[in-house]
């Protein structure tokens, strides 16, 4: 996408200062006042979207950082004094600190934290206002800002308040822009499709999704100290109103929740709309209009006018954009020698092969009463392909789970390339170096399978910059066969090539460690084969394998050892055709026939 | 801060009860839905709050005995609860994009209210609000008695059916696994239906109360949210009585920190009460 | 009994099964048996009425169910015992139990049906008032066949029952499904544990990939180098 920035941005600057010259032109105060709203919705919509759109945490509280925003500025000018200027970063502050504050409480939650953020920053707003309204902050009687004096920018208070609010819309959308380029938007557009998925895959979910929060607050509070001398007189009613949460949810859920400007070109389109019904009567017509859009888009246009459109515009430009590349190496690139940083090979002085790289010790996990691991103790060297077997139910997933940080253990130690790994999130073992797929694949549903694949070479071991990750997820759909695909979405895939997804998605994070999920299950003989021949590409370039897998005829092929689980624990270990021909193990599989 | 009296405690108490009551009731219908159809129903409020204007019109221009107007009500909301829960079916819609209709359609429900019934607050004088029974030094008014009463009954009663009916438990096993019910017989689109319908029926009885014991605002539909999904979630999802409990322990705490300090600061109660049982039981990540 | 002709059923966007006949006489005991992934819980599942199928048909008694909505299956005489057994574990284990007689052809019966149950799983009597999350894998595999017994149906689905389980309880409830054959009741069952499963049955077919591979008595697949190489590899 890198041919599309500088458009995009002169576009931005181009507009800004157009519309900056318009109080110049000396129109009838009403273009200007219609404009001020247009871009006081915009930044509203905008900003609430960087959190919400871009992560699918919907907040219905937007209007508390508003009025937060508000207040500040109506305090700090109207009764202390502050000059006006002054107030803005500091509403901008105070909004952010709050957002924030709740954030860290309730992302912290497990389950439930999507519905819950909605639904506690709904109340929130309610709780600011009522706090608001029965101190000196408001005490009832509103504050007026009739006396605060605005800097002369322009010729006139409205035409300085205008600029101010264009200056503010343009700075906002062009935060958005920058943010959806950036990797905090790549690992926040993850989050919204799994959030689980993209810890593991390195995305630090919590972090970004309190940056999201804090911009969007901050941003939010700017407006709010703006419209504070626009109104002149604010109140606790007006502020707190259930309007501004409702209007910046509809005009981002018509514009697209998932583009940098949908909301802005939702913000025009509703501004335009609700102006058109300012007079008394028809004012609570155009709130029921504005519900009734509302149900109606979710219904039928989830994707927002913009989002249907940028889709195919993006998959045209990504494709033009790959043909004027240099051509891919046409068969899977050459082993580690001539690759700069194969997996594996890349800082480790004490590569020795046959050094233990990850030790499990003890590891229990228990669900719901369930014993799923009962005490594991397994060594994986490095550089070799051990193979994990066991009857189902065994608990060779849930292992899985754990030492990527899936799940954390009830219990043991787990040890990686010399570091203590228990407990940590899941986004630290990935950083650490350790991948795994999903025996039931799990992509990103609204990324293309490159977008799939750069994530994690963004987000693994080495964190690359986009360039760089885009030329590496590049290699790896080459290497599982998927470049043809590239710009398609996860579900045009049949199962084996989503298989493959979850491989590519893995290999681009650059792992010393490759944790393979029953990635044969439902294949064809004929696309196992392929797969067996692609696993070894992938261990002769370095990396350690280990495989759990129920289809013996590539165990015996594949691994240099095999570890049997039963029932959570290890009942069996060593050569593949020694441990598979011992009575224990037989016994586990087929069952000790009826004497 | 001088404390009250006892008996100003004791009433306070007591109206704290009242109140609570009523959030269970307007709780019930949102925690049904939420807990076994996974559908939040945002506009259950702004549905509590048409039976109430409703029931207002028919007791004020129609002459209609206020209970009567339940017989209108309660069929009515049933069959838009069911009509409501169809087109989520149809439409495929997530509980979360649930929670956004439902909210588009809060505001077409409240702005309806406002252009029939104008936005001027209004309190129904009926019969009902004039009688008060004497409890030793406690006043017990009859509509919060009333409210009280159908919050006890309707919520007793549904765990009960929940509970011990064969219904119940085909519900109850289909919210948890619908497709393994279907395997033995229990049709979960139908009874989704009946559960979606019964939950807006609810609302409707919820709207009842209000309309007798409190002054009607369009705006006020929205002061409700906060803290009936409060008493929902402290309660436990798809628990009949959960809202109850849920909801008089927080019109208790409520009610005592405005005889204790100062009114304006109740609304804070049930944040704060949220807040605590979150970060007590929820699993951290 | 139980026909299948040529049924095909897809797994999301991809075929599993394709093109599989096979039947079920009345009281009999057949066994499904093949590699994990070949398919054998989406076909079980499509005649439990639980998937649909997309091509062929299906007929019990010659009454053809392929079109019937899933709730309707249980009335045709088809339990299921789910794999994972799949219990409702915000129900008490009597709850379970009941809903199991919950289609109206055996709930005037269900005193007596559960009365039976409970000679059978002697027990689940101490057990009947315990949340059915709480119990052990074992027991959970009891009141799972509970529940499908409690449907008093004509054909019995089991989906890997052995899964999870220690060895000497799998033994027990092989025992069981061998009385409840002997009671009249047709019994098909999908297995990972191949020798009991060929112990047990009087028909076996493989199912390799979605799609029938062998069919024949029990000894003939047992002395096949088929089975030990699909389940064991070499040797």
């Amino acid at each position: 996408m890198a041919t599309l920035h500088f458009p995009a941005r002169a576009a931005i600057a181009g507009v800004g200062i157009a519309l900056a010259a318009v109080p110049l032109l000396k129109l009838p105060a009403f273009y200007e006042s219609f404009l001020y709203l247009v871009f006081h919705w915009i930044v509203l919509a905008t900003s609430w979207n960087i959190l919400s759109g871009y992560s699918g945490y919907f907040s219905f509280g937007h209007g508390a950082f508003f009025g937060v925003g508000m207040y500040t500025t109506a305090t700090l000018a109207g009764q202390f004094g502050m000059p006006f200027l002054w107030t803005l970063p500091v509403a901008a502050l105070v909004a952010a600190a709050f957002g924030i504050g709740i954030g860290a409480v309730v992302f912290r939650v497990g389950r439930l934290r999507g519905e819950l953020f909605a639904l506690i920053t709904l109340a929130v707003t309610f709780v600011v206002a009522t706090v608001v309204l029965n101190t000196p902050l408001d005490g009832g009687q509103g504050v007026n800002l009739g006396g605060v004096r605005l800097p002369s920018i322009m010729a006139s208070p409205s035409s300085t308040l205008y600029v101010l609010a264009l200056a503010l819309a343009l700075l906002t959308v062009w935060i958005a822009y920058e943010i959806f380029h950036a990797r905090l938007g790549t690992g926040l557009f993850a989050i919204h499709d799994d959030e689980d998925v993209a810890e593991v895959l390195g995305v630090p979910t919590f972090r970004y999704k309190l940056a999201a929060l804090g911009v969007s607050c901050a941003l939010a509070g700017v407006a709010g100290a703006i419209q504070a001398m626009f109104v002149s007189y604010v109140t606790v009613g007006e502020t707190f109103s259930i309007i501004v949460p409702l209007n910046v949810v509809l005009m981002s859920v018509l514009g697209g929740t998932r583009h940098w400007l949908g909301p802005a070109v939702g913000a025009t389109v509703i501004t335009g709309l609700l102006y058109a019904f300012t007079a008394g009567e028809y004012a609570v017509a155009g709130r029921a209009a504005v519900g009734l859009i509302l149900v109606v888009v979710i219904l039928f246009l989830p994707d927002g006018v913009l989002g249907r459109f940028v889709r195919s515009a993006r998959s045209r430009a990504g494709k033009s954009a790959r043909a004027a590349d240099p051509p891919l190496p046409a068969s899977p690139p050459a082993p580690v020698a001539s690759r700069p940083a194969a997996p594996g090979t890349a800082t480790r002085e004490s590569d020795a092969p046959g050094d233990l790289l990850l030790e499990v010790r003890g590891v229990a996990k228990s669900f719901r009463g369930v014993r799923a691991l009962d005490g594991v103790d397994i060594d994986v060297r490095r550089g070799e392909i051990l193979g994990l077997v066991g009857p189902n139910g065994s608990g060779k997933s849930t292992l899985i789970n754990v030492v990527s940080g899936h799940y954390r253990s009830d219990g043991g130690r787990i040890a990686f390339d010399g570091r203590d790994l228990t407990g940590a999130p899941a986004h630290r073992i990935a950083h650490a170096g350790i991948a795994r797929t999903y025996q039931i694949p799990r992509p990103f549903a609204h990324l293309s399978v490159l977008d799939n694949v750069v994530l994690p070479a963004m987000f693994g071991r080495d964190l690359l910059g986009r360039g760089e990750a885009e030329r590496e997820a590049l290699i790896w759909l080459e290497f599982t066969g998927l470049a043809t695909k590239a710009d398609d979405l996860p579900d045009a895939l049949n199962l084996h090539q989503r298989k493959f997804l979850e491989l590519a998605r893995a290999l681009a994070s650059r792992p010393q460690l490759l944790l393979l999920d029953e990635v044969l299950s439902g294949l064809t003989p004929s696309e196992i084969d392929g797969a067996i021949h692609t696993i070894r590409a992938i261990r002769d370039r370095g990396a350690t394998i280990v495989f759990v897998e129920h289809v013996m005829r590539a165990v015996m092929e594949l691994t240099d050892r095999i570890v049997v689980l039963d029932q959570g624990r290890v009942i069996a270990e060593g050569a593949p055709a020694d441990v598979m021909g011992r009575t224990e193990v037989v016994t586990a599989y087929l069952g000790r026939p009826h004497a | 801060m001088t404390l009250p009296s006892a008996t100003l405690l004791a009433q306070a108490v007591l109206s704290g009860v009242f109140i609570g009551a009523l959030y269970g009731l307007l709780g019930l219908g949102l925690s049904l839905s939420w807990g076994m159809l996974r559908q939040i129903n945002l506009a259950h409020f702004a549905l509590a709050f048409l039976g109430a204007y409703l029931t207002h019109h028919l007791t004020s221009v129609a002459h209609w005995d206020p209970l009567a107007t339940l017989l209108l009500i309660v069929p009515g909301f049933f069959a838009f609860g069911a009509l409501l829960h169809w087109v989520f079916a149809r439409f495929a819609i997530t509980p979360f994009n649930s929670l956004l209709v439902t909210f588009g359609l809060t505001v077409i429900i409240e702005s309806a209210i406002q252009w029939i019934w104008t936005a001027d607050p209004r309190m129904l004088d009926s019969a009902y609000g004039h009688v008060k029974f004497k409890l030793g030094a406690l006043y017990v008014p009859l509509p919060e008695l009333l409210t009280l009463a159908f919050a006890t009954t309707l919520s007793t009663a549904t765990w009960a059916a929940l509970r011990f009916t064969d219904l119940g438990r085909a519900m109850r096993a289909a919210a948890e696994d619908a497709p393994t019910a279907a395997a033995f017989g229990v049709d979960e689109r139908r009874l989704s239906l009946l559960l979606s319908g019964v939950s807006a029926a609810f609302a409707g009885v919820a709207g009842l109360c209000l309309a007798l014991s409190f002054t009607l605002a369009p705006s006020q539909v929205y002061a409700w949210i906060g803290v009936v999904f409060a008493a929902v979630m402290i309660g436990g999802l798809g628990n009949p009585l959960g809202p109850l409990v849920a909801g008089i322990v927080i019109g208790v705490s409520e009610s005592l920190t405005m005889a204790i300090t100062a009114p304006a600061w109740a609304p804070l109660v049930s944040f704060s009460l949220l807040i605590a049982v979150l970060l007590a039981r929820a699993e951290k990540i | 009994m139980l026909e299948l002709d040529a049924v095909r059923v897809a797994h999301g966007a991809a075929t599993a099964i394709w093109d599989v006949s096979l039947h079920v006489g009345s009281g009999e005991l057949v066994c499904v048996v093949g590699p994990n992934g070949a398919g054998k819980t989406t076909l079980i599942n499509a005649i439990a009425g639980l998937n649909r199928i997309a091509a062929g048909t299906m007929t019990i008694d010659g009454r053809d169910i392929g079109a019937l909505p899933s709730h309707a299956y249980c009335e045709q005489g088809i339990a299921i015992v789910p794999e994972g057994r799949r219990l409702f574990t915000g129900l008490t284990v009597r709850e379970n139990l009941e809903l199991g007689g919950y289609r109206q052809g055996a709930r005037a019966a269900r005193a007596t049906t559960l009365a039976r149950v409970l000679e059978v799983f002697p027990a689940l009597r101490a057990k009947l008032q315990a949340a059915a999350g709480t119990l052990s894998g074992g027991q959970q595999q009891m009141v799972a066949i509970g529940r499908a017994m409690m449907c008093q149906p004509r054909l019995l689905l089991l989906d890997e029952p052995s899964l999870g389980l220690a060895p000497a309880i799998v033994l027990e409830m092989f025992a069981v499904i061998r009385e409840i054959n002997r009671s009249g009741v047709g019994v098909l069952l999908v297995e990972q544990n191949v020798a009991m499963a060929l112990e047990l049955a009087t028909r076996a077919y493989v199912l390799e990939e979605g799609r029938i591979a062998f069919e024949g008595a029990p000894a003939e697949l047992l002395a096949a180098p088929h089975i030990r190489r699909a389940y064991l590899g070499e040797g």
